[in-house]
């Protein structure tokens, strides 16, 4: 190896390094750190002149996410099994894992098959179109009612929820694949399998993962919401629980965390979607 | 819409598919007979949701039109039982619709304000972020804190999750207007305030249509949220009620209700946004 050639070896991983600091730079932008303190400072003035009833300040609402998150013994005075919010944040991420896991198997082979067969998506559209407009708060009850109070009940309700949204999006990325294409393939004596593997599997991967990213981010407030309404554990159910008590700054502090970890979890999707995706435009 | 050869057979499969579920679930009915509670089953045919459980209705009427309510000893009657329907429709709706306009309204002006200039949209960025994050849903108990059961308070959390998708929606479609349709127009000497109302508006109103339905999907369901905790009134009222005596047919009915307002709503406001749209062009119309 000569000389020559070094420097050029050396300024490429010295080029990304400095290419990703100026990302992780234009991250953390100035003017929206602004912005966040700006809103918490607004936050901060409207409690000086409401009761803490009514809205606490929002460095109690902190001391209490930090102080409730490992123990919270009142929890536990409520009947909720575990009395601490980590329990019960890992409770709800376990059904939100389980459901999109379950909810987008189902919801892409729907889609990716109604695509293709006219007579199935004439069959499964308008009974999927119909349900993904009723409100979780009308599907909840009977569910609570036919299969009980319990996990069974919340990850049903979620899957329902994610189906839909990956049957949609499954089923637009394979109709929207131009056709020339499958055509190409078909004139070169591809096999049906070698089509769905080297072309419709591809090709649609990039909106299915987008897809999954939406489902993920909503299936936190449903999951908390289906809790609410019966469970005996979950952010949901702490949410109840505190919500009964009149407690304001807990409520906050529980939506924080809950917040805080949709943020996370969507910041860690989009992070592998990039990763996973790399041959296609939309995933980014 | 044009009626293909196509288009008409996927119609007739459709209605198809919804007799056949509607079978299924008499005769569900029929081969699944437990019961919730005594004379309560747990999967209602059709010749019971549309007598008994229908005039089982007539109890949530309040009362008026002289026609007095079964709470105070009259007989239950399907004219009772229709007001019934038709004033916890109206209720709801009621609601909705104000949310949608307050919500829907606020929304935008608050999105093109912030839209403004580059330096306000990286201003307000992370708090909206941040709050668009937050389940809806799970913010009732913190709103009823706040407001009681006020009409009010019910508005304004409809209002409030209508807000935050429309404000969203808009501050990303302002974002996505050509810059060259904005360079343009600048250059011919438009104030920024004439960029507004002759660029900016109609360049997003077709984006916005997809805002509006998804907002549509979460006002329906604010507005459940609302009547869920604490309502006098109201579909989601109707609903609580059921579920703790575990009427379960009550509960299907009012579920079909709701699958039939949401269904006529989604299609009149496709139908109002493809009649406003007319002019923009197909790729942008959808």
């Amino acid at each position: 190896m000569t000389s020559a050639v070094r420097p050029e070896m050396r300024s490429a991983p010295r080029a990304t390094l400095l290419s990703r600091l100026r990302t992780a730079l234009a991250v953390l932008d100035p003017l929206r750190i602004a912005g966040v303190v700006l809103f918490i400072a607004v936050w901060q003035m409207l409690t000086l002149g409401l009761p803490p009833i009514i809205l606490p300040t929002p460095l109690g609402v902190l001391q209490r996410v930090f102080s409730d998150f490992l123990s919270a013994p009142a929890l536990s005075y409520y009947g909720v099994s575990e009395a601490n919010l980590y329990g019960n944040l890992i409770y709800t991420a376990e059904n939100v894992a389980m459901a999109v896991a379950v909810g987008s198997v189902i919801g892409v082979l729907a889609g990716l098959v109604s695509a293709r067969f006219g007579l199935v998506r004439a069959v499964i559209d308008p009974v999927v179109m119909t349900a993904g407009t009723v409100p979780i708060l009308v599907a909840a009850p009977f569910l609570l009612i036919w299969f009980g109070v319990g996990r069974a009940s919340a990850v049903c309700l979620v899957i329902f929820y994610v189906v839909v949204i990956l049957y949609v999006c499954a089923q637009r990325a394979a109709t929207n694949l131009d056709p020339v294409y499958e055509d190409n393939a078909r004139t070169l004596g591809a096999t049906p399998r070698r089509m769905v593997r080297d072309i419709l599997i591809p090709a649609t991967v990039p909106e299915i993962l987008g897809g999954l990213r939406i489902a993920l981010a909503g299936a936190w407030g449903l999951e908390a919401i289906a809790e609410l309404l019966g469970s005996q554990s979950g952010i949901g159910k702490v949410l109840e629980v505190l919500a009964g008590a009149t407690d304001p700054q807990g409520i906050m502090a529980t939506l924080l965390v809950l917040g805080l970890t949709a943020i996370v979890v969507d910041g860690l999707a989009a992070f592998a979607i990039a990763r996973t995706a790399q041959w296609s435009a939309p995933a980014r | 819409m044009i009626a293909t050869p196509g288009a008409r057979r996927d119609r007739w499969i459709s209605v198809l598919v919804f007799l056949a579920l509607a079978g299924l679930w008499q005769i569900l009915s029929m081969v699944y007979t437990a019961e919730a509670q005594p004379g309560e089953p747990m999967v209602a045919g059709w010749q019971v949701l549309f007598t008994d459980t229908f005039l089982a209705l007539s109890d949530y009427w309040p009362g008026g039109f002289g026609v007095p309510a079964v709470g105070d000893g009259a007989e239950r009657s399907y004219l009772a039982a229709l007001l019934s329907v038709l004033s916890h429709s109206i209720d709801t709706i009621g609601r909705l619709s104000l949310g949608l306009a307050l919500g829907g309204g606020g929304g935008l002006l608050m999105g093109l304000a912030i839209s403004w200039s580059r330096w306000s949209r990286r201003l307000f960025d992370w708090p909206l972020q941040f709050l668009r994050t937050l389940p809806l849903l799970a913010m009732v108990p913190l709103f009823q804190l706040w407001f009681g059961t006020s009409f009010f308070g019910e508005v304004l959390f409809v209002a409030y999750g209508i807000a935050v998708i429309v404000f969203a929606g808009t501050v990303n479609a302002v974002r996505n207007v050509p810059p060259i349709y904005l360079d343009n127009a600048r250059s011919l000497g438009a104030s920024r305030l004439m960029l507004y109302r002759t660029v900016i508006l109609p360049a997003i109103f077709p984006a916005l249509r997809s805002t509006i339905l998804l907002s549509l999907g979460a006002g329906w369901s604010a507005v459940l949220g609302a009547e869920y905790l604490g309502a006098q009134s109201g579909l989601g009222y109707i609903i609580v009620y059921a579920q703790q005596f575990a009427y379960l047919d009550r509960m299907f009915f009012v579920a079909l209700l709701f699958i039939l307002y949401t269904s006529i709503s989604y299609w009149a406001i496709s139908r109002l946004f493809a009649r406003l749209l007319a002019w923009a062009p197909p790729s942008q119309r959808r």
